[in-house]
């Protein structure tokens, strides 16, 4: 079957990348630039560096660009599917989605809508075993935004690593955090990846930090 | 031991609809179409699985050893069309993609109350079993009037996973 990933560049949608591409071919990624930092339904730190990936993994990139606004985005989602439909020939998509039943709900009623089937393999996936299989799967992943206690600007800019997955399980525990950022409590950017015919390379990057909110905006970067 | 069965023509649509439920239960799954008399022999009590949305296939599979297999069943979305299917139960389209309020409506083993659930379907079938919980007037929950054979048309693994304990029960 043909698929296209919902692709937000972070490391859940490159692990259910890594699993369709187990069982179908991927070919194109879709990708919803949304202009507000707030939305429920797409991920907004280095968003624009998912042209890059799609040029390191050698796949076409069906990018719309949205204001985010809470049921127009939608609109757009629908617009973005249904153009990677008429590009690319997919009969289905592929969705990082992990816990949360308003993003899911939201893309079957749209697949269903448009005809296409919807794959979420990462569904109701514990959190830690999810992170374990980022590290294990070898995506190498920039964690480029925080946005909860205890989590402060020492973990921006940082890889998810064995360590780091342990930092992350603490602060779990401690602060009942969902260790993978299921909440939004972190974004990450993958740098790497099994099927990237090169690493991306970054250059420059300006942070913004404030009471366990932050953002590690990559400004420079290039593929090697 | 619980068996679960995979309803589900893909198996990437395994890692959501079949994963869930073996690590929740603690237990393996078999497909339906490699299931053998020996699996459900062995069987304490069966889970059948949902699947995707635009998947049917399981429609067209022999599903009547359901109607004489003296176990505890439980179908999942999927699973209880095919159930319905088994008793001669006809089914219905009807699509709700969400979360919505259930509501029990006569006394049962596996839920009390009220509680929010996740639906994922586009088809229905009631025919002549017990109507145990109602979602926005439409039955979510049904049971065989003899047999432990149960059907829930959301997916409990998702919000509800006391009905999952309740059945293992």
């Amino acid at each position: 079957m043909k698929l296209g990933v919902l692709y937000s560049g972070g490391k859940d949608s490159t692990l259910a990348l890594l699993k369709a591409k187990e069982f179908h071919d991927v070919v194109c990624l879709i990708t919803l630039i949304s202009e507000n930092k707030e939305s429920f339904m797409f991920q907004t730190p280095n968003i624009h560096i998912t042209a890059l990936q799609a040029e390191a993994l050698g796949l076409p990139l069906v990018s719309v660009e949205t204001k985010g606004e809470k049921e127009t985005e939608l609109a757009d989602l629908t617009r973005a599917i249904a153009e990677a439909k008429r590009q690319h020939k997919i009969e289905g998509i592929v969705t990082g989605a992990v816990r949360s039943t308003y993003q899911a709900s939201r893309i079957q009623k749209i697949c269903h809508e448009l005809g296409v089937w919807c794959f979420n393999p990462l569904w109701l996936k514990d959190q830690v075993e999810l992170l374990k299989d980022v590290v294990k799967s070898g995506i190498v992943a920039m964690i480029s935004g925080v946005f909860a206690e205890p989590l402060d600007e020492s973990y921006l800019g940082k890889q998810i690593d064995k360590k780091m997955v342990r930092r992350l399980e603490k602060a779990a525990e401690t602060h009942g955090i969902n260790p993978a950022g299921e909440g939004g409590e972190i974004e990450t950017t993958v740098l790497h990846a099994p099927g990237f015919k090169k690493e991306i390379l970054v250059k420059k990057t300006v942070t913004n930090y404030d009471k366990h909110a932050g953002v590690c905006t990559i400004t420079e970067a290039v593929l090697r | 031991m619980t068996l679960v069965i995979s309803t589900c023509a893909e198996e990437l649509s395994e890692l959501e609809f079949v994963r869930p439920l073996t690590e929740l239960l603690g237990c393996k799954a078999k497909h339906y179409r490699s299931v053998t008399q020996k699996d459900l022999e062995k069987a304490d009590c069966i889970v059948i699985s949902g699947t995707a949305l635009k998947d049917f296939a399981y429609l067209d599979a022999d599903w009547s050893w359901l109607k004489t297999i003296d176990k505890p069943v439980l179908g999942i979305c999927a699973g209880m069309q095919v159930i319905a299917k088994a008793f001669g139960i006809s089914l219905k389209d009807h699509t709700v993609i969400g979360p919505r309020r259930v509501e029990v409506v006569a006394e049962n083993s596996l839920i009390e109350g009220e509680c929010e659930a996740y639906f994922l379907h586009t088809k229905t079938g009631i025919g002549h079993f017990r109507v145990l919980a109602k979602s926005e007037g439409t039955p979510c929950i049904i049971k065989h009037p003899e047999k432990e054979v149960y059907g829930v048309i959301f997916h409990p693994e998702v919000m509800n996973e006391e009905i999952l304990e309740a059945f293992l029960q």
